[in-house]
């Protein structure tokens, strides 16, 4: 049998037709067999903040594919290259499928043991500051509740943040100090709306991919691209405004100058509902506009063309990401865009908001449930009424919650370098890569006592640390994420975690048993919709009002965006659209602030020993630190190394050509073997990474000066200086 | 023309119980007499995001690294007003389609609709259409051992659902429209772009929408990668060892020449076989005598070696054997000139092959005289189309000289130091075995390079993925 099957296989009379059948999906149509699904799980893309709709294909114990929900009210059916493959990462290698302690796998019992007996001697021995918590924004919203409570009150830690920090901190910031409370108050549908709109630091073809077809639907919109790169987005845009990085300030301050002058801002119907005008026109009078013009890099009959088209827009929608919030400044330039809407009448109506396209696929939850800028249902940690509120809804005396925030991601790694966070536990993030001037982190990390990171896959992270807890991914629990237009959507196990490994919300309600807390702050709790029914009542009369949103109300309907207040018949059955539709914001007298700001420069501007400024960003193949895209070959095969983006008059200056590997280098940090592409959609003075890779990993470049108010890091400016490696 | 083919799919299932969901048309695109379908791409509305290439690997459930729709960039413009326009393709259904006319087993097929079909079954693995293909589409499946190409998801759109690439496209910019094939075989400019071999060629059918504002001065994103092609060693052996047999065939002197002739022919043929990636069924290799020169090679030469066989018994059989041997090297070159491959695709292709045979094949029959005219004649060969390429911006044209000048320097210095060598050689009067050595070694390394500096004719590429699938 063997040798005939040899030979048949020399002798090619075999192609492997029976490996390419196709069968007839009574859902999908026809396909390869491979693919074919016997029952379909309604589901949400677990990648961006999006928050496309999804079906997953599941034969036998395997998901073979997925399909975009096409009666999902986001993405109608489409998805992007990361979800279409996405069924790939639950079988992908590198799962972790057990516990370890120091290398060695170990039982639950015995990580779980270690982690909680650690954790609580450090506590003891060094106080409440010893130990800290760093999550994601790709948990559900169930297990952000439970480690919220978890963490701050059942632990009693100091100090809670989330990679959220680094991604969209500053348009929580920004949406506080303008709004009085974090919540992005647009929706996709008015990116469909406007007449005008502006994408600010916001490349969403590369992104977001899926937003990109609601801009182009809306043919009648004059699209304006802020961004010192030339994006495929900035490519669609009618006005591409190349910016010089970090004046963002300025550009904004000439565009609210120019409104101002030309009388196209009503100031009489403004001025009842904001504060602080008068300090911003007085500050908007004291500058040169020929001055600001210079240092923005756009002249001053562009500006004024961008001003004019805002200022007669009927419908403005001003959407930015991380161009905006990865910036030392990113916070105040938020709180200009928010000005910039407020004054123009351009927020509460439809096509019409300052609008902030946040990362990951549930940063928003953690934002609303977690414990971390806020307490949850953006309540004040300063508030009294706030902490009698959750004290009363849960139970616990007052005097349990934490009086403030506690540390930032950045001063979190800080606190670890000089001694006084002894224990961290990492959940579903890749500091080594994602965090900035990473060989003072690695330093950092080295020092602790007790490094526990929880995840789905081996990452660098993981590889450096004591315990290791194995978390079932997307695919294979429940929950749900909340995208960037405050809408919520489910998210369904298809199949069984491997192995050991577990959802993350067992493994916080298995901690809190251990802690002792589990039947104070998670009585009766056994799975996510336990947690999820107790957040709507914790955040009934909040802002992000979820009270009227049951799981079942979000099936009928695919996602419901929050504020849903229950038993309120004005709100449609997919929730509010929009907020601040009365025009009545969450801060004193109901009135938002608009913020005299200054521009600030650059703390270390390129000069003679690093002559050019290193952008970085992303690319649409990869996700983050590629910890699941850089498992899915065809991701990989679309883009499988780092490169640089060298303008080709600093290409010719420094003898590189495309192709060639470069190695750059800033005060900080060295990359080696970078593949060079030469290409004029960067500026001459200025080179792109995308900073996906562990290996060529931009993050040895970055500089770690953060916002003053939101700690977001400064990811997107800083001098470096690039050699051909011949 | 027939249907489907069955290897396309299989419908042994009940047809769809509920109506599908995605991608569908709102009814299905009837075609009129003298139309085909084909692809419609809009370049405005592309976004570069790679859907489309997902979504047919996923629908076609083709291993890592078989690419059946590609997306390439071609950039151009000056800060701020560049321009990167993206390029989603993958087969052209051509209305000459020249994948079809090598084919040497008929494994391809111009559907009623248009569609240029693929027979698996029929296919033996010899990549001659990854040759004539101007925009490298099939590709050589290795997993399979045949090459495999897109086939507009035909299962698909016998239901009336458009194709993975355009259901996945989230901005709709690729299309399915009917095309009046006489209209479009009169105009088919609506098929060019900047970095793209020419419409012309095949009479591609994809239409391509242009934006308004293309730079005049554009170059590929995928320009720099340029690298050596794989070296189909199979074939390296196979020419220039039937050339040599030919060689020897045509100046014939005594028994012993008779028996390496026939010996030279045997051993090519049978090494020939190595390069199919089903050798098994080589002989379908017949099939397409009418339009295919590689099916004419595969005749011709097999008609050759039992020839040079009989000869070796019957002298008389000689002149027979060297005609229809020089006919068989005519239609082994002939196969290389194809506009898929510019720098195989001139008559100096004949001379490069005709001068391996004069090299070598008089070197064992005595004439050494002939052998240095054979030396030259490669020489000459390889000069003239350096200088005809040298120095075209297309890199399918302008990177064979990069490639024998630079990269492979050298190799390419080794190659004119063993023709020199064999010269001296000669000149010498050293021993047969010497010379023939030498004269041998410079042809096979000739003809390696032949190989591996080819740049074949291709859509523009991706900074990463710049002749994917183009060669094995």
């Amino acid at each position: 049998m063997n040798v005939l099957d040899t030979g048949k296989r020399l002798l090619g009379l075999d192609h492997g037709g029976d490996r390419y059948r196709f069968v007839d999906d009574p859902v999908r149509g026809p396909v390869h067999e491979s693919r074919a699904a016997e029952r379909w799980v309604r589901s949400t893309c677990g990648y961006c903040s999006v928050g496309c709709g999804m079906l997953l294909g599941v034969k036998g114990d395997e998901v073979v594919t997925v399909a975009g929900d096409p009666d999902h009210p986001v993405n109608r059916g489409r998805l992007c290259p990361k979800g279409l493959s996405e069924h790939h990462i639950l079988t992908a290698p590198g799962r972790l499928l057990t516990p370890t302690i120091a290398g060695e796998a170990a039982t639950w019992d015995q990580a779980l043991d270690r982690v909680v007996g650690d954790f609580q001697r450090l506590l003891d021995e060094h106080g409440p500051e010893a130990v800290a918590v760093i999550s994601t924004g790709q948990l559900v919203t169930e297990e952000f509740y439970a480690l919220g409570k978890l963490a701050r009150l059942g632990m009693g830690l100091a100090h809670y943040d989330g990679n959220t920090t680094l991604c969209m901190a500053s348009a929580v910031s920004g949406y506080k100090l303008s709004f009085g409370t974090d919540g992005p108050p647009g929706c996709y549908e008015d990116l469909e709306l406007a007449d005008v709109i502006v994408l600010w630091g916001a490349n969403i073809a590369d992104n977001h991919p899926l937003l990109a077809p609601r801009v182009m639907a809306n043919r009648d919109a004059e699209v304006f691209v802020v961004d010192p790169r030339v994006t495929k987005t900035a490519q669609l845009a009618d006005v591409h405004v190349p910016v010089a990085p970090r004046t963002d300030v300025t550009l904004l301050n000439a565009i609210l100058r120019i409104l101002v002058d030309d009388a196209l801002v009503d100031l009489d119907a403004a001025r009842p509902l904001v504060t602080g005008l008068d300090e911003l026109l007085a500050h908007l009078a004291a500058q040169d506009l020929d001055a600001l013009a210079d240092e923005c890099g756009i002249p001053l009959p562009d500006i004024r063309r961008m001003a004019t088209s805002i200022g007669n827009a009927q419908r403005c929608l001003v959407a930015w990401s991380m161009g905006v919030n990865h910036s030392a400044q990113g916070t105040e330039t938020v709180t200009l865009l928010n000005t910039l809407c407020v004054l123009t009448g351009n927020i509460g109506r439809p096509g019409a908001a300052p609008f902030s396209i946040t990362g990951q696929c549930n940063a928003m939850g953690t934002r609303e449930t977690g414990f971390t800028a806020s307490m949850p249902g953006y309540r004040s940690y300063d508030d009294p009424q706030h902490r009698r509120e959750l004290a009363d809804l849960w139970g616990v005396a007052e005097d349990r919650l934490p009086t403030e925030r506690g540390r930032a991601y950045p001063d979190i790694v800080n606190a670890v370098m000089n001694g006084r966070v002894k224990g961290l536990w990492i959940i579903g993030t890749n500091p080594l890569v994602s965090f900035p001037n990473r060989e003072v982190l690695e330093i950092a990390l080295a020092r602790l006592d007790l490094l526990v990171v929880q995840d789905g896959f081996e990452t660098p992270t993981t590889a450096i640390a004591d315990v290791v807890l194995p978390a079932a991914i997307w695919g294979e629990k429940e929950g749900t994420y909340t995208n960037s237009e405050r809408r919520v959507s489910r998210v369904r196990a298809a199949v069984a975690p491997p192995g050991e490994a577990r959802p993350d919300f067992d493994i916080f309600l298995a901690v809190a048993d251990r802690w002792g807390c589990r039947d104070d702050l998670f009585p009766g709790w056994v799975q996510p919709r336990d947690a999820f029914e107790e957040w709507r009542v914790v955040s009934s009369g909040r802002p992000c009002d979820y009270s009227g949103i049951t799981y079942e109300r979000i099936d009928a309907v695919g996602g419901v965006q929050w504020p849903c207040p229950s038993g309120d018949p004005s709100v449609p059955l997919g929730g509010t659209a929009r907020l601040y539709t009365d025009l009545r914001f969450n801060r004193p007298d109901a009135r938002a602030a608009v913020r005299s700001v200054t521009r600030q420069p650059l703390q270390q501007p390129p000069g003679r020993q690093y002559p050019l400024l290193l952008n970085t960003g992303r690319t649409v193949e990869h996700w983050h630190t590629r910890t699941k895209t850089g498992r899915i070959p065809i991701l990989e095969g679309l883009a499988p190394e780092a490169w640089l983006e060298i303008h080709p008059d600093d290409a010719r200056a420094t003898g590189i050509r495309s192709g060639d590997l470069v190695r750059v280098t800033s005060s900080r940090g060295v990359v080696d073997r970078l593949r060079a592409r030469v290409t004029a959609i960067v500026r001459p003075g200025e080179v792109f990474i995308p900073f996906h890779w562990d290996e060529r990993c931009a993050n040895r470049l970055t500089t770690d000066e953060c916002d003053p108010i939101s700690r977001e890091p400064n990811y997107k400016q800083c001098a470096v200086r690039v050699e051909a490696l011949h | 023309m027939t249907a489907v083919p069955v290897e396309l799919r299989r419908r042994d299932d009940p047809p769809a119980a509920t109506p599908p969901t995605t991608g569908v048309w709102p009814e299905l695109l009837p075609l009129d007499a003298g139309q085909q379908y084909r692809f419609g791409f809009s370049m405005s509305a592309c976004i570069g995001c790679h859907s489309c290439e997902v979504a047919c690997a996923e629908q076609n459930g083709l291993p890592a690294g078989t690419v059946w729709r590609r997306v390439g960039e071609v950039e151009g413009g000056t800060y701020p007003d560049t321009r990167r326009l993206q390029l989603s393709m993958s087969c052209n259904h051509c209305l000459d389609a020249a994948c079809l006319t090598g084919c040497p087993t008929n494994a391809y097929e111009k559907l009623d609709n248009g569609v240029v079909a693929h027979h698996a079954d029929d296919c033996i693995g010899c990549q001659y259409c990854t040759w004539n293909c101007p925009y490298s589409v099939p590709v050589f499946q290795p997993d399979r051992k045949i090459v495999t190409k897109c086939d507009l998801c035909l299962p698909r759109l016998g239901e009336g659902l458009l194709p993975a690439c355009a259901g996945a496209c989230p901005t709709q910019a690729i299309t399915v429209e009917a095309v009046d094939v006489e209209a479009w075989r009169l105009d088919h400019a609506a098929a060019d772009m900047p970095h793209l071999p020419s419409a012309s060629l095949t009479i591609s059918t994809t239409r391509i929408e242009l934006p308004a504002d293309i730079p005049a001065d554009t170059i590929a994103a995928s320009d720099w990668s340029l690298r050596p092609e794989h070296a189909h060693w199979p074939l390296v052996w196979l020419t220039v060892l039937t050339q040599v047999a030919v060689g020897v065939s045509a100046t014939v002197a005594d028994t012993g020449d008779r028996l390496t002739a026939a010996a030279l022919a045997g051993l090519a043929l049978v090494g020939s076989l190595a390069h199919l990636g089903r050798p098994g069924l080589a002989w379908k290799a017949l099939r397409n005598l009418r339009r295919s020169w590689l099916s004419r090679e595969v005749a011709l030469f097999g008609l050759y070696a039992p020839l040079a066989a009989l000869a070796v018994l019957v002298p008389p059989a000689v002149p027979a054997a060297a005609v229809v041997g020089l006919a068989g090297l005519y239609a082994s070159a002939r196969l290389y000139i194809v506009p898929g491959r510019p720098s195989w695709d001139t008559p100096l292709t004949f001379a490069a092959f005709g001068a391996t045979g004069l090299a070598v094949g008089p070197l064992l029959t005595g004439r050494s005289g002939l052998a240095v005219a054979g030396v030259l004649l490669g020489l000459f060969a390889l000069a003239a189309n350096l200088l005809r390429l040298r120095g075209a911006r297309d890199v399918s044209r302008g990177g064979t000289p990069q490639l024998y000048l630079h990269r492979l320097r050298a190799w390419t210095g080794l190659r004119l130091f063993t023709a020199a060598a064999a010269l001296a050689a000669i000149g010498l009067g050293a021993v047969p075995a010497l010379t023939i050595a030498l004269a041998l070694a410079t042809e096979v390394l000739g003809r390696w390079l032949f190989y591996v500096t080819v740049v074949p004719a291709n859509m523009p590429g991706s900074f990463w993925r710049h002749t994917a699938g183009s060669h094995r």
